[in-house]
């Protein structure tokens, strides 16, 4: 009759190894800014300063942005990661605050109609919008580090038969003669400032009762299919400027998106924490960046299925980032 | 052209995609794998407590029977929705492995009861005759007798936990599910048909590896039962 | 939670939360339809296999593999495994691949439960029946399936309630349901609609199980309820990932 007690000394062990492995795991599902470890580059001191944290939001663009932050950083002897928020502008702003993550890529004038809550004070000059933001940011202890010329706005698209047949080529026209038609983006397209309250504040069309909230890989196809009449995809999506793609990218005649500069948002603190160097190389990387890497990198990430670590190596390693310079 | 850009002639599997990320595929069955032995585990450990309650205070089998079937029928994603909402879990393993634990107890509950009600009378008064003390003879006695059904329990409540955690993927917690949300966001069927392929097996490899446990653990009991 | 709480506050505050498309009420009543309609589909394709393999007492292994098999299938994996089957193939999102899904989760508890409620009519009964001179086909629809009807609708709450629980992962293939607000709400701060949205579906689903529940009351008013739904525990037999599932109810004073 010892059997049984056999029997609860496995389960008994089965549940401390779980529960001493599970701890591991809870520190990396959940690594705070202190909690970081890749190695310095050989042959160089690690910086004295924080160690940095770059979140990454829900989709392909911001992961390869921040996988770049990582290894520029990385190779230049700094202690770097990625930490993936698993959402959107809301979840990145609560990640700063609860100190999670201290560095992410982000786009000007979509951070400032956040911040401002789709007031429509971001413009098409960057540097005037920049000026805008950077008081709001401070206010949360942030900060706005030199952007790219780089720029991903969001795009409205139609099939090509949806263009012909309702003879909507920009957004004006949408606003007139499409205005029930269903409409496929991202679930933050709610409260973004370039997409549902963006629509309504320049075009005057709500499209709130009409609106199928969609993981952003699987607008594209949803468009194809007629599943929804129009679609919201990044204006530096691979598959954009392909004409065989057969979409009409709707034309914003009324200038309601604005400078969506890529640009490195940082913490206050992770920025006092290092000398110029840090900011400098963070800059001279958003030099480097065009609107046409973005494009290619994400064909790469939504075409071929790259990993994004990959794409982001390879575009430093071209770039004069790579881990040898 | 057109539909290779959209990835529509995508395989259902991309063999190279699996090959080049089978570190990530076996991190997500270790980690699937430890969620579903640490829910089970304190699930049981739970339940456990929970039927001895029962045993020494009969009227508490009624609520705390009640308390489980209520969590069981409540709906995973829904579950995970409230214990997301609040600020001491929010997303991560903490809180997959509540509402898992919560999700076995009914099973293992009824199972471990039902187990031992089902020890026969007479087994007992021989028992209580020979000396035992009330405690000693359901560890001695009861138990033991009761462990098909109990180990049946245990059967049961593990495979379905294994079902169970592929939607703890929803709240980060790792595991296949992850894999399926990766696969989902980025309209990508690779990684979606692993995860589910992944869970299948390892659902049936415990299946597998509890009748063998049972078998070892319980001889006296390879007789086919009876139909009731 | 009080920021938790105060956001659905807020959310059912909010005007456009009780009009339209993605409005409560309409994502409520699509989260009915498609739950009704799925289980009376899985019922109509899993009740009459079930009773013809009851009734000649055969296909217990199948009947217990059904239900194994059904068990370990993830139901996230299955959902998402449709979207881009639906996509290529034209089905589109939404509502026909979800009902698939639901309908394959559904039909193993029925098709099991209808299976063991014929298969154990009672010998004596089949035979006086037989004796009174009856043919197969009135024994089935006169004796056995009256007998069995406890479990037939026990087999069918199982399901119903699984089926609610599972409608809200069709939101993630585009079905707009209650899993709508929840699913957007885990990658959000704003919590609100998560919150509304999991205790709406939580309700739902124990308003399910409790209507089944009356129902069994009201409909077999012979016999005592046979318990609760889960009220199905494995008897361990020889064959591996085949335990017998029989149906064995806690109630007391009841025999089988």
């Amino acid at each position: 009759m010892r059997r049984h007690m056999k029997v609860l000394a496995v389960l008994a062990a089965f549940a401390v190894l779980g529960a001493a492995c599970g701890d591991d795991d809870d520190g990396d599902e959940s690594g705070s800014a202190g909690d970081s470890g890749s190695a310095s580059a050989p042959g160089e001191e690690a910086p004295d300063g924080e160690p940095v944290v770059i979140g990454a939001q829900d989709f392909g663009e911001s992961l390869i942005l921040a996988e770049i932050f990582e290894g520029a950083l990385d190779n230049a002897g700094y202690e770097a990661d990625v930490q993936e928020v698993g959402g959107f502008r809301d979840l990145l702003f609560a990640a700063f605050e609860s100190d999670e993550i201290n560095l992410a890529p982000d786009y000007v004038a979509s951070n400032l109609e956040y911040l401002n809550e789709g007031a429509g004070q971001a413009t098409s000059d960057v540097d005037e919008t920049l000026g805008i933001l950077q008081p709001l940011l401070e206010a949360e202890g942030l900060t706005a580090l030199m952007p790219s010329d780089a720029v991903d706005t969001n795009a409205f698209v139609v099939t090509e038969t949806t263009s012909d047949e309702l003879g909507i080529t920009t957004l004006s026209d949408l606003a007139s003669k499409g205005a029930d038609l269903t409409l496929g983006a991202p679930p933050d397209c709610e409260t973004n400032g370039f997409c549902i309250p963006g629509l309504q504040r320049v075009y005057g069309v709500d499209f709130t009762a009409s609106f199928t909230p969609l993981e952003f890989g699987v607008i594209p196809d949803a468009l194809n299919a007629d599943e929804i009449d129009v679609g919201v995809v990044g204006s530096t999506d691979g598959r954009l400027a392909d004409p065989e793609t057969g979409w009409v990218l709707l034309e914003d005649d009324k200038s309601m998106f604005a400078a969506d500069n890529v640009f490195p948002l940082a913490s206050a603190e992770l920025v006092d924490s290092y000398d110029p160097e840090f900011t400098a190389l963070l800059g001279d990387v958003m030099a480097e960046l065009t609107s046409t890497d973005l494009v290619e990198m994400n064909k790469r990430y939504d075409v071929d299925r790259d990993d994004a670590e990959d794409i982001a190596q390879d575009w430093l390693n071209d770039h004069g980032f790579g881990a040898d310079e | 052209m057109t539909a290779a850009l959209l990835g529509v002639d995508e395989p259902l599997v991309r063999w190279d995609w699996v090959n080049d990320h089978t570190d990530e595929i076996v991190h997500a069955l270790w980690q699937h794998v430890q969620l579903t032995v640490i829910a089970v585990a304190i699930g049981f450990v739970l339940a456990l407590i929970m039927a001895l309650i029962s045993v020494a205070w009969r009227w508490a089998f009624g609520p705390l029977a009640g308390f489980a079937a209520v969590v069981y029928a409540i709906p995973s994603v829904a579950l995970f929705g409230v214990l997301v909402a609040m600020p001491a879990f929010g997303l991560g393993f903490r809180t997959a492995e509540v509402a898992l634990v919560g999700y076995t107890l009914l099973i293992l509950l009824r199972n471990i009861v039902a187990g031992l009600d089902g020890v026969p009378p007479a087994t007992r008064e021989a028992a209580d005759g020979m000396g035992f003390e009330r405690w000693r003879r359901l560890v001695r006695v009861d138990l033991p007798l009761a462990a098909p059904v109990i180990i049946a329990g245990l059967r049961i409540a593990t495979v379905t936990t294994v079902g169970l955690v592929t939607v703890a993927g929803l709240v980060s917690a790792g595991g296949f599910g992850e894999l399926i949300t990766e696969g989902l966001s980025r309209n990508f069927s690779t990684p979606i048909v692993i995860g589910a392929v992944g869970s299948v097996l390892l659902a049936v490899a415990f299946d597998l590896a509890f009748v063998t446990f049972e078998r070892v653990v319980t001889p006296w009991t390879r007789v086919k039962v009876r139909r009731s | 939670m009080n920021e938790s709480l105060q956001q659905m506050w807020d959310y059912l505050g909010r005007e456009t939360t009780w009009s339209g498309r993605n409005g409560l009420p309409a994502l409520t009543w699509a989260h009915i339809q498609i739950s009704v309609v799925s289980v009376l589909i899985a019922a109509v394709l899993a009740i009459p296999p079930a009773v013809v393999f009851g009734h000649v007492r055969r296909g217990a292994l199948l009947a217990v593999s059904v239900v194994n098999i059904g068990r370990a299938i993830p139901s996230y994996a299955l959902m998402a495994l449709l979207l881009p089957f639906a996509l290529r193939y034209g089905f589109g999102l939404g509502f026909w691949p979800t009902v698939a899904a639901l309908v394959l989760l559904a039909i193993p508890p029925i098709f099991t439960n209808t299976y063991t409620g014929v298969r154990d009519v009672p010998d004596e009964a089949v035979e006086a029946a037989q004796g009174m001179g009856m043919r197969p086909g009135q024994l089935i629809r006169r004796v056995e399936v009256p007998v069995a009807m406890p479990l037939i609708i026990t087999g069918m709450r199982i399901s119903a309630v699984q089926v609610v629980a599972t409608a809200t992962l069709g939101a993630l293939v585009g079905y707009r349901d209650l899993g709508t607000p929840i699913v957007t709400g885990f990658t959000s701060r704003d919590k609100g609609g998560l919150l509304a949205g999991s205790i709406v579906v939580a309700l739902l689903a124990l308003l399910t199980d409790g209507a089944f529940a009356l129902a069994e009351r009201r409909l077999v008013p012979w016999r005592k309820p046979v318990g609760r739904a889960e009220d199905v525990m494995v008897v361990p037999e020889e064959v591996p990932f085949a335990g017998s599932t029989t149906a064995i109810p806690t109630g007391k004073g009841q025999t089988r």
